[in-house]
């Protein structure tokens, strides 16, 4: 049990969190903007999951891992369009929608891939590289921990005083939000609350999908059935926690990656607690985080209520 | 510009050729499916038909298949039906066969018609705390059932893999079969016929089936039930304790997807592993919704997808398709079945397009 705590383990933990934080942090800054404008999207896990998938088949079929991203930021388009037309267009219940698209998408997935590799050995590639920022990334402790990362690290972490930003300030934000808040104004304002409902969830989805790229080209050579292991509901979680503030939820993304690190290193070095127990913190710890913070003041008034034009 | 506007109403015959047409529109994407992965429709539809329904035996395979698909969708009738969105039919499936196993541990030479009632109780019990769990956490804490059932899925996963990878529960000498020894004959659910697995647990869904049809249209707990999902405030104001009607779906809930655990483990495998129960809690997901979250329509999709999960096997044998299809394939068909169930109840107009 101690083992972990030795410096290096330590400091190995902390710059392995940072880069695991990236794909539940891009999925929860997809998810807040979503919800900020009304739509309760449960379809996460699935967006993701495609994510990975599309980004797999492109890195292997091209080796381009820039192709990779984009594809699968294509695919996360696709999954939004999908979640949109049923609960915007359709208004089919938003939880319901949520459930049904990350069941397709699980069994979409399985068949894609099984059919892709056939009976053979799926075909793996070599995981990206870091790029440290030079000067910065020779800090002690902070510089590996913070600056010896992915380009799409600091991209992700970058994204949140921007969305904080775009939320608060713009026009096009202060209109997603009032989507999630108040439709019928931004109605009589002449305004259509399903273009912005619309657009969040696609800007959401593409990050989301985005984060599931990134799992795979920087931690997975190759894919396997749900691969995502629930990190798309990780970012609901930390949504939630987050009371819907951009920073707040980073800070709870945090933790989670953090626990998912010590599982990976607890894996590793070998201590002599069953590794499962390990695996399990970041869920139960989630459960934990919702049961601590039960503040849900900054929840949109009308999330997940289906918007019925008059 | 699609605009939907709601209508009056709709006869039965509406609501019929819509999930007719649903089903017709899912089996042709799934064709498109199989083409996309270069293999012939005909070849494997006509193969998963012969698997599922080619002989006697295939379609009493076919049951055994669709017997935990009962037990998981009407779990998921009973949690929906109160509009509460548990998840939670996997890990609980898991909790009850892990329940079932670990009282079998001590029941020893135990004769059947004793043996196989405790394990049936203890399995449930296992199944209703942790649906129950969930319950409690929503009603104490406000913590989303959907979360907090998905959580748990994984931790129980994790769990069971731990007493079956290298844990207490795992058979000596076989630590990378993950599973446990092989259960004693006095604990196998009784079979209904010689030569194939159709055991006790195929009919057990059926009475269950039968209870919960009886719950939900017959008792107050029924009508609480459908109020819950329908207006809580005015049921609060009716006098009714919301918080134990919430405990008691999602303990009933949990112990019905219990039972699907006990059946694969006590009456198709007779040795707890993990691999034989992924997915079905899932499945019954698909399974209720498709029911149209009424107990004989899940029994109806739980023996449609039974026999498409027994006929896969057939089918992957004798063509190059995946049996991974079926997983595919009942996505699909939940979409489709979810999108009619919305467009019975509306009209469709196209309208030009007039805000920005």
């Amino acid at each position: 049990m101690f083992e972990l705590l030795s410096p290096e383990i330590l400091m190995s933990i902390m710059i392995a969190a940072v880069g695991v934080a990236t794909v539940i942090l891009l999925a929860a800054m997809g998810e807040l903007i979503t919800e900020r404008s009304g739509i309760w999207n449960m379809g996460v896990e699935g967006t993701m999951l495609s994510g990975c998938l599309i980004a797999y088949l492109v890195m292997v079929g091209t080796g381009s891992p820039v192709m990779a991203a984009l594809v699968a930021m294509i695919a996360g388009l696709v999954s939004g369009l999908l979640i949109g037309f049923m609960t915007i267009t359709l208004r089919v219940d938003h939880f319901v929608t949520g459930l049904g698209f990350n069941l397709l998408a699980s069994g979409l997935t399985l068949f894609w891939f099984r059919s892709y590799v056939g009976g053979g050995k799926p075909p793996s590639y070599s995981t990206i590289d870091k790029s440290a920022i030079p000067g910065l990334a020779d800090i002690p402790v902070l510089g590996p921990i913070l600056f010896d990362q992915h380009l799409l690290t600091y991209i992700a972490f970058l994204s949140v005083p921007f969305i904080a930003f775009f939320l608060r300030r713009t026009t096009l934000g202060l209109e997603t939000r009032a989507a999630g808040e108040n439709p019928q104004f931004l109605e009589a304002k002449g305004l259509s609350v399903s273009n912005r409902q619309y657009s969040a969830l696609l800007v959401g989805s593409a990050l989301t999908a985005l984060g599931g790229a990134f799992l795979m080209l920087a931690f997975a050579d190759q894919f396997r059935p749900d691969i995502s292991g629930g990190r798309g509901w990780l970012a609901i979680v930390a949504v939630i926690a987050g009371n819907w503030k951009p920073v707040r939820t980073m800070i709870a993304v945090m933790v989670f990656a953090v626990f998912d690190s010590v599982a990976v290193h607890a894996q590793g070095v070998g201590v002599d607690v069953p590794y499962q127990f390990f695996l399990m913190l970041p869920y139960v710890a989630s459960i934990l985080l919702l049961v601590m913070i039960r503040s849900r003041l900054g929840q949109p008034a009308k999330l997940g209520v289906p918007y019925l034009r008059h | 510009m699609i605009e939907i506007v709601p209508r009056k109403s709709t006869g039965w015959h509406t609501q019929v050729a819509a999930y007719l047409v649903a089903l017709v529109l899912g089996f042709a994407t799934s064709a498109l499916l199989i083409k996309a992965g270069g293999a012939s429709v005909a070849e494997g539809f006509g193969a998963l038909y012969e698997g599922a329904f080619g002989s006697w035996e295939a379609v009493l395979q076919s049951l055994v298949a669709a017997t935990p698909l009962i037990f998981t969708g009407l779990a998921t009738v009973i949690a929906f039906r109160a509009e509460i969105w548990s998840i939670g039919q996997e890990g609980q499936m898991f909790a009850g066969a892990m329940c079932g196993y670990w009282v079998s541990l001590y029941l020893g030479g135990a004769p059947l018609l004793l043996a196989v009632p405790i394990i049936i109780f203890a399995a449930m019990i296992g199944g209703a705390f942790l649906g129950g769990f969930c319950g409690w956490l929503k009603t104490q804490f406000q913590v989303n059932e959907i979360i907090s059932t998905v959580m748990l899925n994984y931790v129980i996963i994790y769990l069971l893999s731990y007493l079956l990878a290298g844990g207490p529960w795992t058979e000596e000498g076989s630590t990378s079969y993950h599973q446990t020894p092989v259960l004693a004959d006095n604990f196998h659910l009784p079979l209904l016929v010689d030569g194939v697995k159709l055991h006790l647990g195929f009919i057990l869904a059926l009475v269950a089936a039968a209870i919960c049809w009886v719950i939900l249209k017959k008792t107050p707990l029924g009508f609480e039930i459908r109020a819950l999902g329908f207006n809580p405030t005015a049921l609060r104001f009716k006098g009714v304790n919301v918080t134990r009607t919430v405990l008691v779906v999602m303990g009933l809930s949990g112990a019905l997807s219990a039972m699907a655990g006990v059946s694969e483990i006590f009456g198709v495998n007779y040795r707890l592993r993990g691999d034989v129960m992924v997915g079905l809690g899932f499945t019954g997901i698909i399974v209720g919704m498709i029911g149209g979250l009424n107990p004989i329509g899940a029994v109806i999709a739980a023996l449609l997808f039974g026999a498409l999960a027994n006929g896969s096997l057939y089918m992957s044998v004798l063509s190059d398709i995946p049996p991974s299809l079926v997983p595919a394939m009942q996505g699909i068909l939940l979409l489709f079945f979810l999108s009619a169930s919305v467009l019975v109840r509306y009209s469709i107009r196209i309208k030009r397009f007039t805000h920005v």
